[in-house]
């Protein structure tokens, strides 16, 4: 059985229908990458996934199965168990998701008290634990800082860390390595990469960044205009797709020795 | 570098140095060498806090080099003032990284595209709509744009018509600043298109920053790589890959994910992030990161030596007293 199944849903926003009919199907371990340009609904999905509509968005059709449950029916109580514990999501800058005035410490303290009743020492020494085995250097220093003190790079690895601090069996990333740069993407991925290997963490990864999303995923969805336009395995997706609208997609992807313009 | 074209602007041993409240000193640019050639693009690339904008505003008299000349018509521009810099400022311009916020949002776009012609005369009032379709058309947007406001537009087409505000004076020189950062890879296809297609109708001179390797070696020249203030290898463009020899630039080739890589290659990132430039170490820039460190690098800083047509590097590994 697949770990999610999103059923031919459709989100809107009051009477503006964003997501039309969308289906996606995730196995236990599996990558899959949504790929498509501002705008096509690839962020509105992958929030409806976790209950996290931005204000009047709701599914309207369609349904989403988690691990045999279905998730547009939880209650408050339900989801605040899930969300962060089975389920966990990295945003595009998780330092911008923190609060700026409380430190790092603070944050992760309430987030593991949330889920767990160990006092207030023990989940920072949890925090601190799961910080270093992120491979942030130095942790009790990350911890006692402001999000705002640290680098993009170190701020995203935290939210990494934050995520997957109960070893979710899913993990949603919203563009996590676009307001980053490519040395530092290139580490995030491969960390990304690692926790699919270590711990089996389905990943869904919403990125427009055709390059990184072929590098990571096994399936690749290609969305426009709110709808999946095409989706497959990446072999397919890359090489064999007879979509025409994916073929110039991947087409204008610049490529090292690729094509030149001048 | 270029026998056919000539050396339009060179930057001899320009320093940035900004004063900070701890009294360190913070070295933005350190000893900057660069020649832009006519008709010819300079991509210049590196992480964020590099130097590498604080480079090319120089050039546009948005800031001043503490140290250093900039040569452009036999001239040192740093130098000019009031009317002499009010007129060379027509042949050097600037496209901004987000034009949704480089702009006037209250300004329709006839009047955008056209407010440096009438700052420098170039056209009277009466000619305004004419003019400002001929260069929405020249960036292949209707000319019935103008009428638009910047807002009622695509990212895509904004950025089509902050090249040609930048185009309008018929400059000599563009800066672009991350041009194309902010849109999605089809658009950033399309501009790419069009920018090289003006490039080689009017013969402009390109001065483009980026952080992506493999996107800007699709359209440069030449390609220099910055690292914490330091020029560390300038090469040339069409041969980035083969030439490409500084463990920076060949970090910053190894990070580039695109989609005809070999996905069953597990990726070398190097580790780490660079130091904070209030302390860049002595010696080599890169060395705190760098697998081929050795003592040499700790305390010697390598200099831009020429290893071959064009190609120069600053690394103790290459060029006279290497170490094999």
């Amino acid at each position: 059985m697949a770990l999610l199944d999103i059923q031919n849903i459709d989100v809107s926003y009051g009477r503006h229908l964003t997501v039309k009919d969308c289906s996606i199907e995730l196995e236990q371990g599996q990558i899959c990458s949504v790929v498509g340009e501002s705008g096509s609904g690839k962020t509105t999905v992958i929030r409806a996934v976790l209950g996290l509509l931005p204000g009047g968005g709701e599914v309207t059709r369609g349904d989403i199965v988690y691990d045999g449950k279905s998730l547009l029916k939880l209650s408050k109580r339900e989801w605040r168990a899930l969300r962060g514990h089975d389920i966990s999501m990295i945003f595009q800058d998780s330092g911008a998701m923190m609060n700026q005035t409380r430190l790092i410490g603070g944050s992760f303290v309430e987030y593991i008290r949330t889920h767990e009743g160990i006092s207030k020492q023990d989940a920072w020494k949890k925090g601190a634990e799961m910080l270093s085995r992120m491979r942030l250097p130095d942790p009790d220093r990350i911890m006692r800082s402001y999000p705002f003190q640290l680098s993009g790079g170190m701020r995203q690895r935290v939210g990494i860390a934050m995520g997957m601090t109960y070893q979710p069996k899913l993990l949603l990333a919203d563009e996590p390595t676009s307001a980053l740069d490519v040395t530092t993407q290139a580490q995030i991925v491969r960390q990304m990469m690692e926790l699919r290997d270590e711990y089996g963490t389905s990943i869904i990864i919403v990125t427009h960044d055709i390059g990184v999303a072929s590098y990571m995923a096994d399936r690749v969805v290609v969305m426009k205009d709110g709808r999946i336009e095409d989706q497959g395995n990446r072999d397919h997706i890359l090489n064999h797709s007879e979509n025409e609208y994916t073929r110039r997609l991947i087409a204008a992807v610049p490529s090292l020795g690729g094509k030149r313009y001048v | 570098m270029f026998e056919d074209s000539e050396v339009l602007l060179e930057a001899r041993h320009v320093t940035r140095r900004f004063p900070t409240s701890s009294g360190k000193e913070l070295i933005a640019c350190n000893d900057v060498n660069l020649k832009l050639y006519r008709g010819k693009t300079l991509g210049l690339v590196g992480e964020s806090g590099c130097g590498k904008s604080t480079f090319m505003r120089f050039l546009v008299w948005l800031d001043k080099p503490t140290e250093g000349e900039i040569i452009y018509h036999g001239q040192d521009i740093t130098k000019l003032k009031g009317k002499a810099l009010h007129e060379m400022r027509q042949h050097i311009q600037m496209v901004f990284q987000d034009p949704s916020t480089s702009f006037n949002p209250k300004m329709k776009i006839r009047d955008i595209v056209c407010e440096p012609l009438l700052n420098y005369h170039r056209i009277r009032r009466s000619e305004k709509d004419r003019k400002a379709r001929e260069l929405l058309q020249m960036v292949d947007l209707p000319g019935d744009f103008a009428d638009r406001y910047p807002h009622n537009m695509s990212g895509g087409q904004r950025q089509r018509v902050a090249i040609a505000r930048a185009l309008a004076l018929e400059p000599e020189i563009i800066v672009m600043d991350e041009a194309t950062s902010a849109l999605d890879v089809s658009v950033q296809e399309t501009i790419i298109q069009l920018i090289t297609k003006l490039q080689r109708e009017k013969n402009i001179t390109i001065g483009f920053i980026c952080h992506n390797l493999g996107f800007i070696q699709s359209f440069s020249h030449q390609i220099a790589v910055m690292y914490l203030g330091n020029i560390v290898e300038v090469m040339p463009g069409d041969q980035l890959s083969q030439v490409c020899c500084h463990p920076y630039s060949k970090a910053l080739l190894n990070a580039v994910f695109d989609t005809k890589m070999d996905f069953s290659k597990k990726i070398e990132p190097i580790k780490g992030e660079p130091p904070s430039p209030l302390d860049v170490p002595a010696g080599c820039p890169f060395q705190d990161r760098c697998e081929h460190c050795k003592d040499r690098c700790r305390h010697e800083k390598p200099v831009l030596t020429e290893i071959g047509p064009g190609h120069e590097v600053a690394c103790h590994l290459y060029g006279k007293g290497a170490e094999a």
